[in-house]
């Protein structure tokens, strides 16, 4: 393992991807100040770019631009109470609150120090966590896989709230759907191509993630008339001290540290991402707070702003260990980051460490960086990216719309490719509009072209016979898994309704997570 | 009778999984495929079965529970034009970049786009896309060596 870190480390310092990890926070930052885009957005507006890079690089850059853009939100939460993403929305409860009182500048310190320390301890935790699930999973079978593909793609969908259980599935199916659109691995059969040869490739993973997560999101705003609001007013004098007292260390300090392991445990968990893990630490925290504390959540509680703000942070990072061990997402940021890393030709997954050592060791590495460059870099620098903000939409809009745009097309040099965005990206809006969420398709979408293989693989070894689905007590164990976490959303009314006396006012992360984003 | 949005999604999907499970049925298999244990068409015709039993329960689910009427498709309010414009502008820019080029269709689409979200000052309008274009196509054409073909209309004009 020492030989991993030192590799990790020897390719982390190398002067451009240092660079990187500091273009990406900065780049992260910004998107993800900006209100309705997210990390998910932010990430995949990268993509293109990486697509120059090698992968330690581009995977470093992608890295810096996911945990940048979960602060960017955070920013944005504090300063104008529009939360710039989902997993920022709570910070909003008590952040913004603070900078009413004039002390925004200790509200952005304070988030930024628990950012930090949640995405630190996440990091320690990661480093020790991957490689001992990576040398678990070394023993994996098709058959496992493909049991670990179930149980990832119904994770997303059971956790994704009340009312939202079967729309997350049939979205998921609906991803599977569109991976078998193009050429069968298999046979070479071409399918669902409708006699086009722009088909026969199947559709791009860039130009899916880019049309529904990076052009129908704006388009949405456009949509909702949010281009034509006034820009906020941000008075930059106000800021205050960004300086946090003894006492207030102190306050926060035991707040950080448990909901630092606590966002960790819950990022691991497949489906459940930085948005849930940030909801969840707000209400741990406003439970264990004296009743007389309890009443200062949601009016500026120093320990309700660092409680989401380590949480979503350290969630960040603990997403990583299923994405690098197992090659199975546990969000859609890290979905897109999957679909990106097979792009390169690297399939996450245990042997990524065998075979990848650089890029598994260095993206760790990278993180300790990433974080330190948040917080020293960015968070001096905080009332001057801001100010970007004040870009009127009118010209910010059709900038991103042509960086998505371009993105994609300079990657295949065809115009179809734009086309296809812009159906993509009708459709979207549509299946927004109903309410369906976004980020299972892609994952379905990610995940369709593995599973089926591994599926294959597994039947013709097993001559046909489903039985490899229990014949093995590894493959049986996560079939068990996958099933009781579909009975989740069955039990979960029975739970909160024996605990729903303690009922608290705070909304459920179930609107954020109907945005697809963490 | 009002359609909610599950119901409608429901159905959307319904239709979709039924086109596409007789899509499935269609897709040429090799001799003696259909004796292999896993071939072309079954991981589709799953999928079909299993969108068409979801999206079926939604719909059964949303309609036993239609006790919510504000949860019927409401479209006003809305600014479809707008987006319907933008998203022309974009079809636009994929003509034009096969006609008249990258640098060009890159300037028309940035102003069209800043018009149609209603920047009208001239000024703004050509220093917010002129030189924004002019650097990204340096960027790409000049500094990473990517060949950006000039346009059709350019070719067939000046030849290529």
């Amino acid at each position: 393992m020492l030989d991993g870190i030192m590799t990790g480390l020897t390719t982390a310092v190398m002067p451009f991807n240092l660079l990187m990890v500091v273009v990406g926070c900065f780049a992260g930052t910004f998107i993800g100040m900006l209100p309705g885009l997210g990390p998910i957005s932010a990430v995949a507006l990268m993509i293109p770019i990486t697509y120059g890079l090698d992968p330690s690089s581009g995977i470093i850059l992608m890295a810096g631009v996911y945990y940048g853009a979960v602060f960017g939100g955070s920013t944005s939460s504090i300063l104008i109470n529009a939360p710039g993403c989902a997993s920022t929305v709570v910070t909003a409860f008590d952040g913004y609150p603070l900078a009413q009182q004039k002390q925004a500048g200790k509200a952005l310190a304070l988030a930024a120090y628990s950012s930090f320390t949640g995405g630190t301890i996440g990091a320690i935790v990661l480093l020790f966590a991957a490689p001992a699930l990576a040398s678990v999973s070394l023993s994996f079978q098709s058959s496992d896989y493909f049991a670990l593909m179930l149980l990832g793609l119904t994770a997303v969908a059971a956790f994704s709230g009340k009312g939202q259980v079967l729309k997350a599935m049939i979205m998921t199916i609906f991803g599977l759907m569109i991976a078998t659109v193009g050429t069968d691995v298999m046979s070479g059969a071409p399918r669902f191509t409708f006699g086009s040869l722009d088909l026969i490739d199947g559709v791009s993973f860039l130009l899916l993630a880019m049309a529904t997560f990076a052009l129908a999101e704006v388009v949405m705003t456009v949509l909702k008339g949010q281009h034509k609001e006034e820009e906020p007013e941000m008075d930059m004098a106000s800021l205050g001290s960004m300086k946090l007292s003894k006492d207030e260390v102190k306050e926060i300090a035991p707040t950080v540290a448990r909901s630092s392991v606590f966002g960790f445990i819950i990022g691991v968990l497949p489906g459940a991402g930085a948005t849930i893990a940030s909801f969840l630490a707000y209400g741990l925290e406003r439970n264990l707070a004296s009743a007389k504390e309890k009443l200062k959540f949601g009016k500026g509680a120093l320990r309700g702003l660092a409680a989401p703000e380590s949480a979503n942070n350290a969630a960040s990072t603990g997403s990583f260990v299923p994405l690098l061990t197992l090659g199975i997402p546990g969000s859609g940021t890290t979905a897109i980051m999957l679909g990106a890393l097979i792009a390169y030709g690297i399939q996450p997954g245990p042997r990524l460490f065998i075979d990848n050592p650089d890029v598994f060791w260095s993206v760790i590495i990278s993180m300790y960086f990433g974080n330190l460059v948040l917080l020293i870099l960015n968070l001096p620098l905080i009332p001057y990216i801001s100010r970007l903000l004040v870009i009127p939409r009118p010209i910010l809009i059709p900038l991103i719309l042509f960086f998505s745009i371009t993105g994609v097309y300079l990657v295949s040099f065809n115009t179809f490719d734009i086309h296809m965005m812009v159906i993509i990206t009708v459709l979207a809006i549509l299946l927004k509009l109903l309410n369906f969420p976004m980020a299972p398709m892609l994952l379905g979408f990610i995940l369709g072209g593995i599973m089926e293989n591994n599926l294959s693989r597994a039947l013709t070894l097993s001559d046909g016979s489903f039985a490899f689905l229990w014949e093995r007590p590894l493959t049986l164990a996560i079939v068990v898994i996958t099933l009781l976490v579909l009975l989740v959303p069955l039990i979960s009314p029975l739970i909160s309704r024996a605990i729903g006396k303690r009922k608290t006012s705070y909304p459920g992360p179930e609107a954020a997570v109907t945005e697809g984003e963490g | 009778m009002t359609i909610s949005k599950d119901q409608l999604g429901a159905l959307i999907f319904l239709v979709l999984s039924i086109a596409y499970g007789y899509n499935a049925t269609l897709i040429p298999l090799l001799p003696g495929d259909e004796f292999e244990p896993i071939n072309a068409q079954s991981l589709p015709i799953a999928l079909a079965t299993l969108g068409g039993i979801f999206s079926f329960l939604l719909l059964v689910g949303s309609t036993l529970s239609s006790k919510r009427s504000d949860d019927k498709l409401v479209l006003h309010g809305y600014d479809f034009a707008l987006v319907g414009k933008l998203l022309a502008l974009i079809v636009g820019f994929a003509l034009a970049l096969e006609w008249v080029g990258f640098l060009l269709a890159t300037v028309l689409f940035l102003i069209g786009g800043y018009w149609l979200l209603g920047e009208r000052r001239p000024k703004t309008l050509l220093i917010a896309s002129l030189p924004f274009a002019v650097g990204i196509w340096f960027v790409l054409a000049q500094l990473l060596d990517i060949y950006l073909a000039p346009g059709r209309l350019f070719s067939a004009l000046f030849g290529g």
